[in-house]
């Protein structure tokens, strides 16, 4: 199962996907371009802390976090 | 500086759940803030969770120019080699978001795309925080 991971003022909502299930790939993924097109930044864990952003569906990542779009304070 | 939710209950006094009341807006409670750090603390490297744990901040090095940041409840201080502050940085995610989120999007701007991370945030010069 893989898992997307969204930034919300719950902490965060997730939603898990079985990548051998076509629907929910294409589902994932359009959770994913719209996520990003609206502005949340899509990254992933690559080793112990490191990050990386994701710029594109990748339906094998494990698991994918998406960030809110960041706002000067 | 932080998030806003730090800063109105910094200078109002009120519960989030006041908050939430008085402006209809969707506030992080109790249970949003333990999602979101343990959240964070499994995206920090095992030197930045010691830090964490030790101090309740952590630093991390900007990916384009190397410098070292620490990020404490949303305030983020550019570090000198002796770890003294140079200047500070004031961003976070738009919108209401526990701060454990705060930091952990933090910590993935800075550590891979700083300079993008950098256009957007404002800076706040030593001298405002007494050197």
């Amino acid at each position: 199962m893989r898992t997307q991971i969204v930034m919300d003022h719950t902490g965060d909502s997730r939603h898990t996907f079985d990548e051998a299930d076509q629907a929910a790939v294409a589902e994932a993924e359009k959770r994913f371009l719209e996520l990003t097109g609206a502005g949340f930044t899509a990254a992933q864990r690559t080793g112990s802390g490191e990050s990386t952003i994701v710029r594109s569906f990748d339906p094998t990542a494990e698991e994918v976090l998406f960030v809110p779009r960041l706002v000067g304070g | 500086m932080g998030s806003p939710l730090v800063t109105i209950e910094m200078m109002t006094g009120l519960s989030p759940a006041a908050i939430a009341a008085l402006t209809g807006a969707a506030l992080p409670d109790a249970a949003a803030h333990a999602r979101a750090t343990a959240l964070l603390r499994e995206w920090l490297t095992p030197e930045q969770l010691r830090q964490f744990d030790a101090d309740g901040c952590f630093e991390v090095v900007g990916c384009d120019s190397g410098l070292r940041y620490r990020l404490k409840h949303g305030r983020v201080d550019a570090l000198d080699r002796e770890g003294a502050t140079i200047f500070s940085l004031c961003f976070h995610p738009g919108g209401q978001f526990a701060s454990g989120d705060v930091m952990l999007a933090q910590k993935i701007a800075l550590e891979s795309d700083e300079n993008a991370t950098l256009a957007v945030t404002n800076f706040i010069p030593r001298r405002r925080f007494g050197g």
